[in-house]
């Protein structure tokens, strides 16, 4: 029954985009084959938005990812207040996005905002800068908010997985003489590999598709310069009420999506035989 | 304890201090900053511009954003969904997740396999049907139309969690209540539910955080007071105004984010094990 209820919108969804269907005029839309996916790749908005979903899922899947390791590895230790960190660091995990968009707005903001401020005061910069309003700027601050919102759960779950690691195996490494170092790098590392790749194709995959923080943050701008494939056909979809072209672009995305993670996961167990 | 402490390269007491610090001061920062703007009122950060500590502490923020836009009414909107949308996962869920956990029967693991695939599906994929769909049903703008289009990703998410959480109870429990003259629903019922506690509550807690967060759904699908959420009442706020009133934006922000957080945090424990059980088992 559940199937049915998603399955069916996903069908539904590929239907539509080869129609140049609108929701004002919705009984009039016409069947038009596949010249939405023709039409994409002579637009320059969707060419530079395929670059642009390249540079975002890589930097924040990588940014959440060096995070997050360090963390795990570090919560995974025994120290003081443990409990209080592992605790603590969830806490961006639950808050809503549309605020996250706020306080990072806020932190960067030109007029009152704390980031100018000291970087005015360390001599970084000479007047305020408005970061936002920057092509380059706009994507750090933006990243940063993701990255932040992001890591803690990627670090809980690599928490998990380091706590599963059988206590014998470093017993056994530290009788056989090995030091901190090669405990590190010849148990955990090799162990804990798998659920690393595993949770970047996860990530890939989430990140490749959210729009929400770019769009709170900065409507994918200036102008279209952080736009995504993703958040340009919901800008579409929104803005203009445009149903078939933008049903395209993400069907595009999701095809894309799909054939990279299943030559990953390839490559994964190719390179496992291997070992 | 002396066990872990070997695990890693890391491990000295005063080095460790600052590690924790240096992760509590990236997570918690921003927070303060947003009590720093809304304790303080908008006139006296207007005339000291950047201050570090609040100035003049008072709460008129969290009474002007009630004045300055429909805040009463979007939190309620928000609750209605939350709570509707956690109430139809579980329920749904509960059985459903019993079942896969417990019988034998032809396509459960290609129903298992699609149910994960759906709570894949990008919601931006089904934004576009959802929104036909809703709008031929005549449904946009309501609460139901919200409370389904969320239900999509929260009903394949609960099952997979409560499936895994089921597995792993020991059937034994329950055959020995089948013995003793219980049927299949009340062995269910009265042994496995109560087991399932844990598991439960962090399907709940899961759901519902997704939900009072959504900001894609809500968007597309309520454009009146009536039905619009936080979320997307605080965007409207924060991009909207000509001078940006960022006092009673801050104060709106931890209103929002204070039935969450409070939520998580009397709960944590829960939610932890729940999704270090179905991160590592998926």
């Amino acid at each position: 029954m559940v199937a049915l209820v998603t399955v069916y919108p996903a069908l539904y969804a590929i239907g539509i985009s080869t129609t140049d269907a609108n929701l004002l005029r919705l009984a009039t839309s016409k069947a038009v084959g596949l010249a939405n996916y023709i039409k994409a790749w002579d637009d320059e908005i969707f060419t530079q938005a395929l670059w642009q979903t390249v540079r975002w899922v890589v930097v924040n899947a990588a940014g959440q990812m060096l995070l997050a390791l360090p963390v795990a590895l570090f919560l995974n230790t025994a120290f003081r207040g443990r409990g209080l960190v592992r605790a603590a660091i969830l806490i961006p995990w639950v808050v809503p996005g549309a605020v996250v968009a706020i306080v990072f707005r806020y932190l960067v903001d030109a007029n009152y905002g704390v980031a100018n401020d000291l970087l005015l005061r360390l001599g970084v910069i000479s007047e305020s800068v408005a970061w936002i309003g920057e092509p380059l700027p706009a994507f750090g601050v933006i990243s940063t908010a993701t990255i932040w919102s992001g890591f803690p759960f990627f670090a809980v779950t690599l928490l998990a997985a380091l706590q599963v690691i059988p206590e014998d195996l470093y017993e056994a490494a530290r009788i056989d003489g090995a030091s901190a170092w090669q405990r590190f790098t010849k148990v955990t590392v090799p162990l804990l590999t798998p659920t690393i790749l595993l949770l970047l194709l996860l990530r890939t995959i989430w990140l490749a598709h959210s729009v929400d923080l770019i769009f709170l943050m900065s409507n994918g701008g200036p102008g279209y310069n952080n736009y995504t494939v993703a958040l340009y056909s919901f800008i579409l979809t929104w803005n203009q009420l445009q149903l078939g072209y933008p049903s395209a672009l993400v069907i595009m995305l999701s095809i894309v999506i799909l054939i990279a993670s299943v030559l990953y996961i390839r490559s994964i167990e190719r390179s496992r035989e291997w070992m | 304890m002396i066990a872990t402490y070997s695990r890693t390269v890391f491990g000295r007491a005063p080095w460790s201090a600052l590690a924790a610090a240096l992760i509590l001061f990236f997570v918690l920062s921003p927070f303060y900053w947003v009590l720093n703007i809304a304790l303080t009122s908008e006139e006296q950060s207007f005339t000291h511009g950047i201050h570090y500590l609040p100035v003049g502490l008072t709460l008129e923020n969290f009474v002007g954003i009630f004045e300055a836009v429909a805040f009463g009414r979007a939190f309620l909107n928000s609750a209605v969904v939350a709570v509707s949308v956690t109430t139809v996962a579980i329920v749904l869920s509960v059985f459903a997740a019993y079942a896969f956990a417990r019988f034998n029967f032809r396509g459960r693991r290609l129903l298992i396999v699609s149910l994960l695939l759906i709570y894949m599906l990008p919601g931006i994929l089904l934004l576009v049907p959802m929104m036909v769909i809703f709008r031929t049903l005549g449904i946009l703008n309501t609460y139901p139309a919200l409370i389904l289009a969320e239900s999509t990703h929260a009903v394949p998410f609960a099952v997979w969690l409560l499936t895994n959480y089921f597995a792993s109870l020991p059937r034994e429990l329950e055959e020995a209540a089948q013995v003793d003259g219980c049927d299949r629903i009340g062995a269910m019922v009265r042994i496995a539910l109560p087991l399932a506690v844990p598991g439960l509550v962090a399907a709940a807690l899961f759901v519902f955080i997704a939900s009072w967060n959504n900001f894609l759904f809500a968007f597309m699908f309520t454009s009146g007071e009536n039905v619009r959420t936080l979320p997307v009442l605080l965007r409207m706020f924060a991009m909207g105004e000509s001078s940006v009133q960022w006092g009673k934006i801050m104060a709106g922000a931890v209103l929002t984010t204070l039935p969450v957080a409070a939520a998580f945090l009397f709960f944590q424990r829960y939610l932890i094990r729940g999704l270090a059980a179905g991160a590592v088992k998926g």
